[in-house]
Order: structure tokens, then C-alpha cells, then sequence
């Protein structure tokens, strides 16, 4: 019963505080305009400091209710509840030594008033901040002030600039939401419900009344049910404050889905392309597989590297805005060994490579394997055999090989079931047969065999 | 479009001067645009003529160089991909009023008192693994599906030929918009220092909806970037042979004078169409020897004409086209542009489309399987399609054996291959009557998108400012087809 009046009259809190906040501001304007010898006007400032004070009371009186049931963060709440009744103080001080015929100090009214103004500052923002949110204030500012200002209330966060194999999905995108919305209540030492999330293992197991989390099912996860319900829900989570947002909320019911474990990496979502999409919009990381390309991290190359390549009749194309990544393609008749030796330069930076009808030889065949990135090489056309095919073994990165028009015989084969990343090899007009290729095709499904049509 | 002559004491004509200081913001454009070169040349403005070196991708690129295969008069997606069952069903009944609604007919067909639908004469199976539907007059091209994606829910804006065709072309119905060979060429530079980076082959003697050559313009980019026709015959390019008396040394002499005379002028007035036209000019010296060559198919191989058909050996058949368009691929020209005419089948379309399909049908098969056995596929889209479709309903008299078809802008099917596509699927579809897409529409801008984006293009970045705005392929919209990109 007196739980239920106590929550209603706590209600009443934001409603009553406003009633002291306008006795004492007329009161004071009386004051600074009365003349101090006039017993009525006296009277009457006297009069206003006890309305003030009475107010004031019934209304911290109400707020104390509001501020027991749990709702509210604690940290706010001190600043408001002592400044409030500081201010009561205050008051009553006031008209103690206002109704006591004492003669009027003008330097101590100064004073007086200063701390009034300042404390009925505090208590009020923090009070506003508390119903209204940390930002009521400048939110809704011009948005020329609010850069003046320095907009920093925007979140920012720092996990798009980390390697993505490195993110786990509770540690780094969900920790942190549950840190800033929920953590202040939920704590080592304030376990509002009984619930203690800072711990993961005590956020998994749940408060005094329902479990955490029940793995892969979100719904009977009150960490997930709480924040999903209806706002109006009194058992909705965070009682005051933001909410989660749809995205956050998602997020945390996929990885409860998934089993919610503490070490699933953001990388095991690569299939879900919702989530993919979702992990783009909220956190500006992409965590679609990144084409082999894009994965290397190479310097950019200078402007003398390339006109030496050029001078040694290599065409070039960059494969990306950034300079590193290389299209190359030999474009003299006939191939040397000081034209491939320019390679090594380079040598990290050739991803792509043609040396097409060129007369490259087995014996110059030898200065490919430093090319470690190659993923795509043509030399079709070229007087290759199976002596120079075996250089191309450790390449473990090349996954197209085109040796057609060369004179390669089944013997090569061993050589391209070694390599690790081989998708296609062409080989039309050489010396395989058809015997060797349906043999390798059987043995190696992964592998695309092209001899023509 | 630069006068300078009135300001031969200025370095830049006014409008130059406008475009190119921080004033003009079309200077912020191009400096977006060639960032990743700023360091290799002293001047931005040289640097865009400059197409040797490379201004994009914005990302890794998938194709190095497209062969479009234009069907130019819209072929009949009814008769050739789309199977309709009911239509045949229902073959001689007026077409349901909810279907057609309110939309817009042509001219040619609106004033029909019955719109009577014509179900396909051909018979339709499903071939290769990947079961697609195909009618039986593209015999050979059935047979390698397996390696074709096909978009059964184009659409496009026009109605009429020209704007569909200078649509799917150079992005906007309106004349004098560059082509998507001048974009890539102007976007991506050469990768042949012989040969020109966009090559127009059209089909020789073939009639119907007229080629006109703002379908290979450059529109309003420096003119280097437009097509160059190559023509079946002696000439193969026009007036690039010297005159008569003048010899190959005495030519070179010329120009190199001629050179020194333009530097000259480049260094006193700046106008970039300068450079344009030294590099033109040089082009051309060097084409004197390689077009010749890449012409010639007389060392092409017995085996290689019976894989493009008998045609091949004519010069000037689409089949001879396309065994050219695979050397012209070997020699890493990036944009080639085929043309094949007379789709346009208004009346007689059953007899018509058996004779066009023949022309085309074996070639295409064989350009396919023969990029693919020497690795070229790997790198270079094919694209096969018309700019529009054609009616489910008959133009003119239906007859039991012979019915004609309206163009029909709102659905038709085109299929691509190679880098980047997916191989063995369709995308799209369309209602039992073949007349609205029901599913996945992929519009014209679409497409675009989805091509620039295989070169390793933002279609949304590569732009061009003229005439006080931005211009790009995709005009103002455009999204890439994901589902297709393997
Ligand atoms: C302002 C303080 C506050 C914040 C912030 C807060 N809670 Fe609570 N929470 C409480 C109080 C008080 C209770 C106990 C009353 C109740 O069960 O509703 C509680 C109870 C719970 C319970 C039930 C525990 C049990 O077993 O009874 C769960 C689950 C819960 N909160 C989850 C959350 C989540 C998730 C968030 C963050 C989105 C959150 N809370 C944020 C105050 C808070």
C-alpha cells in the first residue's frame, strides 16, 4: 500500500518541482525592487521564502519516492538529491532570518542569491538530464552552433580501424552497448534485480528472477526479451535512458541464435548478408570476404619503379585506386633475362602477369617464383616444357595459369596438384592427353582443366 | 569548342580558364577523378589525355575488356528465350486488359482493334546442366548456356529504335551523350599503344534500323575517346592509308614537323584538343601498320573458322566480325563493338527470325568457346542483346504459321559471359504472358552499372563536367546487379 502511494506520489515529482522554482524567482525579483523599510513588502518577501521552502520540500519529498524505485542512475541521482535538499536548506535558513527582525544585509542577500540561482541550476539540469536525456539541452540547437560547439556527443567508434579477424562479436560490438545502456545499473556493486552484467558469466546466468541468456533462443533470454518488449512494459530495459537501438538489438539476438558464445568471431556472420549489412551501417566494418587484392598491404610504388619497368617493355595497370596492387604485360617480341630480373624490384606488387608469345624459355621461367602475390599468370604461347613448369610450384597465391600453346605434357601435372590456390589451368595445344587430363580431373575436382574444344 | 584565336597573347581560352582554375568546379571533378595518378604528371588537365597511365579502377577489376554483341532492331525474346507456354495456350485470344493497363503502344500497333496473342512457333527445351530455356533457332549458342547468364527482366524508357538504341548506348535517349566504349576508354586509358581503345565492327550489308555514329560518339569527351569503325574491305579504316605518292618515311617526316608545330601551340594556348589531336595523329601512323595485320585472318586455322561457321570466311558477316572481335581481344583493345541489324520483325517474324538467328547463332557460340579455350574469357564480358523486346501479341493479322511483333520496351532478355558473371543462371522473370517483369527488373542504367562496376568502375564516380553539370553513364540512377557477379 504505501509502496504503491509512494511510486504514485514519486510521479508527481516532475509536476511539483516546478511550483519552488517560481516562488523563488518572484520572490527575489520582490526582493531587489522592495524597499527595506516598507513592513508589508517585508512581509510579503518573508511570506515567499516560506511558500518556497514548503514547496520545496513536498517536492524533494516526492523525488526521494521517484529516486527509491531503481529506475534512475545512481550516479545522477546524487548530484540532484543533495543539491535539491541543499537548496530546501536553504530556503528554510532564509526565512528564518527573514521573518526574525534582523536588519537586512545586502552584501550577505548578494551572496545568498548566487548559491540559490546556482544550486536551483544544478539540481534542475541534472533533474532534466535524467527524464529528458544527457543531450536535451543542445539537441536541438541550430546546427551551426552545435559545430561550434564541437559535436562530440556523436559516438565513435574505433573497432572499423581493426583488422576484422580480430573482432569477436561479444567482446567488441556487443560488450560495449550493454557497458553504456545497461552496466550502470547492472554492476559488482549495484546489482539492481540481482543482475550482474559486468561479469560474463553472471550476465549469461541472470538476475534473481530469470536467466541471462538461454543459448540459442533470444526469446527466453531476458537480456534479450527485456530490451524487445513494449516500451510501455514496465519490466522494458534500460526503465530510463536511450533504449538499444534496432540494429544493437539484432545484433544481440543473432549471436544468442548462434549460440552466444564468448569467443565467436565477427567473421563467422560472413554468410548472413543482413547482418553484413547491418555491421556496415552501424560500425562501418566490412566483414565480407575481401578479394584477395585488397587483403595485401603493400607500399605504394614510385614513380622511378615504373618508368624502369616501362623501359624494360613492361605495359603496367594498377588494379586499385591505391599505386601498389600490378597489371603487367611484357609488350617486347622476345623476352630477357635483365627484362625479368627488373621484376624483383617489384616483386610484391605483380598480382597479374603476361608474358605472351614472347619466347620465354624453362631456364627464364626461374625468375617467377619471387613473384609470391601472382594470382593470375599467362604465358601461353611461349617454348615452355615441363622442365620449367615446376618453378611455378610455391606459388601458392595463383590461382588462373594459362600455359596454352606451350609444350607441356601430362608429366606437368604433379607439378599443378601441388599448388596450394590453382583454380584453372589452360592448357589447349599442348601435349597433354586426353587420358592425363581425365585422370587429374577425377583426382582433382577443384581444378578446371581447358584443352579446347 | 575551343576558341582561342581571339586570345593568342593568353595561355587559356576563357572557357578554359573557367573549367580549369578552382573557379570552375568541373577542375575539382577531373582532380577527384585522376588522384591516383597526380603523382605522375605535372599537369591534371595533360594527365586526362594522358591515357597511358592509370586513372582508376576505383577497385579491382574483374574484366579487362567487354565485346558487345548488339542485336540491333530488338531480337524477339518470345521466339528466342522467354517460353511462354500460354501464350500458345491461349494462341488467337485478345491479351487480358489487366495485363497491357494503361501503358503506351507504339504508333504502329495502338490503333489495332485486337491485340491477339501469338505463342512462339519455335520449340523451346531446357539445356545444360543449368536448365535454362531456349527455343530451337540458336542451335549452337543452347548448347554452351552453361556458360551464359541470362536477364530475362530487362527494361528500358523508349519505345522507338533510336532512343532505345542511343539509350543502351550512351545512357540517355538524347543525342550526344559518350557511349560506354569513349567512358571506359576515357576512364581507363589503352592498354595497346597500336590500336585504337574502342573498335566498331558493324555487320556489312545487313538493312533495317540505321547505325548512326553517335552510338560510338564521344559526346562531349576528348575526341580520341570515340569508336573507330573498322571496315570489312581494302579501307579498312577510312582515309588512314596514305596518299598516293606519299611514302611511309615521308609521312613520318610530316608529322613529326607537324608535332613540333602543334607543341607550340599547345605550350602558347593550352587548349587540350591539341594533344587530342597530336595523339590522333600518331594513332593513326601506328594503325597503318597494325590494322592490317589484326584484319588479316589468313593465319587463322581451318578448325577456327568451322568453330565461327562457314560465314566467318566472308569478310564483313557478323560471324567474320566476331572472329576479329577475339583478335582484337588478344590485342587488348578494352571496348568492341559489334553491330548486327535487321531484328526489327514487325510482320513475317517466324520466317525472318529463322534467317537472323542462322547469322548470328554459330558465331556466337564460337566467339564464346573460343575466347574460353585460350583463357580470354577469364578477363573479357560478352554481352549479347537488342534494345528493346517485342510484343506478345500480334502486329497485324494473326496467322496460324506467321504473326509479327510491336516493340516492347517493358521486358526483354539479354545474356552476358565471362569475367565476373556468373555462369549457368537467369535472373529475372516474367509474367505467363510475357509481358511485365514479375521479378528482379534490371534496368538499362542497371546494366550500365553492373558493367562499369565488372572494369572496376564506380559508375557514380566516373563523371565529366559539361556545360555547368556532371555528367555520367548512368545519367541519375543506375544500381549493380549484384546477383549476377560471380
Ligand atoms: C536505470 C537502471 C537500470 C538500467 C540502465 C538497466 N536496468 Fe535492468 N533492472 C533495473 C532494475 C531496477 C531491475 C529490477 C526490477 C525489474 O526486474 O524490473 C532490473 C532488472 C533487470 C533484469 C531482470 C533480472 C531478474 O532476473 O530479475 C534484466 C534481465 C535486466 N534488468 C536487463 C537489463 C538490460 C539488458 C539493460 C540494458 C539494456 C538494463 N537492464 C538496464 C535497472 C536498470
Amino acid at each position: 500500500m504505501f509502496y504503491d502511494l509512494s511510486n504514485f506520489l514519486g510521479s508527481l515529482h516532475p509536476l511539483v518541482v516546478h511550483l519552488p522554482i517560481g516562488f523563488v524567482l518572484l520572490t527575489m525579483i520582490f526582493e531587489f525592487s522592495a524597499n527595506s523599510k516598507n513592513t508589508i513588502q517585508n512581509r510579503m518577501i518573508s511570506l515567499g521564502w516560506l511558500f518556497t521552502f514548503i514547496s520545496s520540500l513536498i517536492a524533494s519529498l516526492f523525488g526521494w519516492f521517484l529516486g527509491d524505485n531503481g529506475y534512475y542512475f545512481e550516479s545522477q541521482i546524487d548530484i540532484h538529491r543533495w543539491s535539491g535538499i541543499l537548496f530546501v536548506v536553504i530556503c528554510f535558513l532564509v526565512w528564518v532570518y527573514k521573518s526574525s527582525n534582523l536588519p537586512p544585509n545586502t552584501f550577505l542577500s548578494r551572496f545568498r542569491n548566487v548559491i540559490v540561482i546556482t544550486l536551483l541550476t544544478v539540481t534542475g539540469h541534472y533533474g532534466g538530464s535524467m527524464t529528458h536525456g544527457e543531450d536535451y539541452l543542445t539537441e536541438n540547437l541550430p546546427e551551426i552552433i552545435k559545430e561550434k560547439l564541437g559535436d562530440d556527443y556523436e559516438e565513435i567508434s574505433t573497432i572499423s580501424s581493426r583488422s576484422i579477424d580480430s573482432l569477436f562479436v561479444y567482446e567488441d560490438l556487443i560488450h560495449p552497448f550493454l557497458e553504456d545502456k545497461c552496466m550502470v545499473c547492472h554492476n559488482d556493486e549495484n546489482t539492481s534485480g540481482g543482475l550482474n552484467m559486468t561479469v560474463f558469466e553472471l550476465l549469461v546466468k541472470g538476475g534473481e528472477n530469470e536467466t541471462g541468456i538461454t543459448k540459442r533462443n533470444a526469446y527466453k533470454s531476458s537480456i534479450f526479451n527485456r530490451v524487445v518488449m513494449s516500451q510501455r512494459n514496465e519490466k522494458f530495459m534500460p526503465p530510463t535512458g536511450i533504449p538499444l537501438s534496432f540494429d544493437q538489438t539484432k545484433i544481440l539476438e543473432w549471436w544468442i541464435e548462434e549460440g552466444a558464445k564468448l569467443e565467436q568471431p565477427i567473421t563467422s556472420f560472413r554468410e548472413d548478408a543482413k547482418i553484413q549489412k547491418l555491421l556496415l551501417h552501424l560500425y562501418e566494418v566490412d566483414i565480407r570476404e575481401k578479394p584477395f587484392l585488397e587483403t595485401l598491404v603493400l607500399e605504394d610504388l614510385s614513380e622511378n619503379d615504373l618508368i624502369y619497368l616501362e623501359n624494360e617493355n613492361f605495359e603496367f595497370r594498377f588494379l586499385s585506386n591505391k599505386n601498389t596492387v600490378l597489371d603487367l604485360k611484357f609488350i617486347g617480341e622476345d623476352i630477357t633475362k635483365e627484362n625479368l630480373k627488373s621484376l624483383d624490384k617489384i616483386k610484391e606488387h605483380v598480382v597479374w602477369l603476361s608474358i605472351i608469345d614472347s619466347n620465354l624459355s624453362d631456364d627464364e621461367m626461374a625468375y617467377l617464383p619471387n613473384l609470391k602475390n601472382l594470382t593470375r599468370l599467362k604465358i601461353q604461347k611461349n617454348f615452355i616444357s615441363n622442365k620449367g613448369v615446376p618453378y611455378l610450384e610455391g606459388l601458392d597465391n595463383l590461382s588462373e595459369l594459362n600455359l596454352y600453346g606451350t609444350r607441356i605434357t601430362d608429366a606437368s601435372f604433379e607439378v599443378f596438384s601441388k599448388m596450394k590456390g590453382l583454380k584453372k589451368v589452360f592448357l589447349w595445344k599442348t601435349q597433354v592427353t586426353k587420358k592425363g587430363v581425365a585422370q587429374f580431373a577425377a583426382q582433382y575436382p577443384n581444378i578446371e582443366v581447358m584443352v579446347g574444344y | 569548342m575551343n576558341c582561342n584565336h581571339d586570345h593568342s597573347d593568353k595561355n587559356y581560352s576563357r572557357r578554359d580558364f573557367l573549367t580549369k582554375t578552382s573557379l570552375g568546379l568541373g577542375a575539382l571533378s577531373l582532380g577527384s577523378l585522376m588522384s591516383p595518378t597526380d603523382a605522375y604528371g605535372s599537369s591534371n588537365f595533360l594527365n586526362l589525355l594522358d591515357s597511358n597511365k592509370q586513372k582508376l579502377p576505383h577497385f579491382a577489376p574483374k574484366a579487362k575488356r567487354v565485346i558487345y554483341l548488339f542485336q540491333s532492331g530488338a531480337p524477339s525474346q518470345l521466339d528466342l528465350f522467354d517460353y511462354k507456354p500460354k501464350l500458345n495456350e491461349m494462341f488467337g485470344q485478345e491479351v487480358p486488359k489487366s495485363i497491357i493497363g494503361e501503358q503506351r503502344l507504339t504508333g504502329m500497333s495502338a490503333g489495332q482493334n485486337s491485340f491477339p496473342m501469338a505463342g512462339s512457333l519455335f520449340n523451346f527445351k531446357q539445356h545444360g546442366n543449368s536448365g535454362a530455356w531456349m527455343s530451337d533457332l540458336m542451335p549452337h549458342t543452347a548448347k554452351i548456356v552453361d556458360e551464359l547468364c541470362f536477364i530475362k527482366s530487362m527494361h528500358t524508357d523508349a519505345i522507338n529504335h533510336d532512343p532505345a538504341m542511343t539509350l543502351i548506348q550512351t545512357g540517355s535517349q538524347l543525342p550526344g551523350r559518350p557511349s560506354i566504349g569513349s567512358w571506359l576508354s576515357y576512364g581507363l586509358g589503352s592498354d595497346n599503344k597500336n590500336l585504337p581503345e574502342f573498335v566498331v565492327l558493324i555487320t556489312k550489308g545487313e538493312t533495317g534500323q540505321p547505325l548512326y555514329s553517335k552510338l560510338w560518339g564521344n559526346g562531349f569527351l576528348p575526341s580520341e575517346h570515340q569508336g573507330v569503325q573498322f571496315r570489312a574491305g581494302k579501307d579498312a579504316v577510312l582515309y588512314l592509308e596514305n596518299p598516293p605518292g606519299v611514302s611511309a618515311n615521308v609521312r613520318e617526316e610530316q608529322l613529326k614537323y607537324l608535332n613540333k608545330l602543334q607543341q607550340i601551340q599547345h605550350a602558347d594556348i593550352g587548349d587540350p584538343e591539341i594533344l587530342a589531336r597530336m595523339s590522333q595523329y600518331e594513332m593513326a601512323f601506328r594503325m597503318q601498320t597494325s590494322v592490317p595485320e589484326v584484319m588479316d585472318l589468313s593465319d587463322e586455322p581451318e578448325y577456327i573458322f568451322d568453330l565461327y561457321g562457314k560465314d566467318s570466311k566472308t569478310p564483313g558477316t557478323f560471324a567474320a566480325n566476331c572472329l576479329m572481335a577475339r583478335k582484337l581481344a588478344e590485342k587488348d583493345v578494352k571496348f568492341i563493338q559489334l553491330y548486327h541489324q535487321g531484328w526489327d520483325m514487325h510482320s513475317t517474324l517466324p520466317k525472318s527470325i529463322r534467317n537472323k538467328s542462322r547469322e548470328v547463332d554459330q558465331a556466337t557460340a564460337g566467339l564464346i568457346k573460343d575466347l574460353k579455350q585460350r583463357g580470354l574469357l577469364e578477363d573479357t564480358l560478352v554481352v549479347w542483346g537488342g534494345e528493346f523486346g517485342r510484343t506478345n501479341y500480334s502486329q497485324g493479322l494473326l496467322k496460324p504459321d506467321d504473326y509479327g511483333r510491336d516493340h516492347h520496351p517493358r521486358c526483354f532478355t539479354i545474356f552476358m559471359a565471362g569475367a565476373g558473371i556468373k555462369k549457368g543462371i537467369t535472373l529475372g522473370a516474367t509474367d505467363e504472358f510475357g509481358y511485365n517483369i514479375t521479378e528482379r527488373p534490371v534496368h538499362v542504367h542497371d546494366f550500365q552499372a553492373t558493367l562499369m562496376h565488372l572494369l572496376g568502375i564506380d559508375h557514380e564516380k566516373l563523371t565529366f563536367k559539361f556545360q555547368g553539370r556532371r555528367y555520367r553513364l548512368t545519367d541519375v540512377s543506375g544500381n549493380v546487379v549484384n546477383e549476377i557477379l560471380s
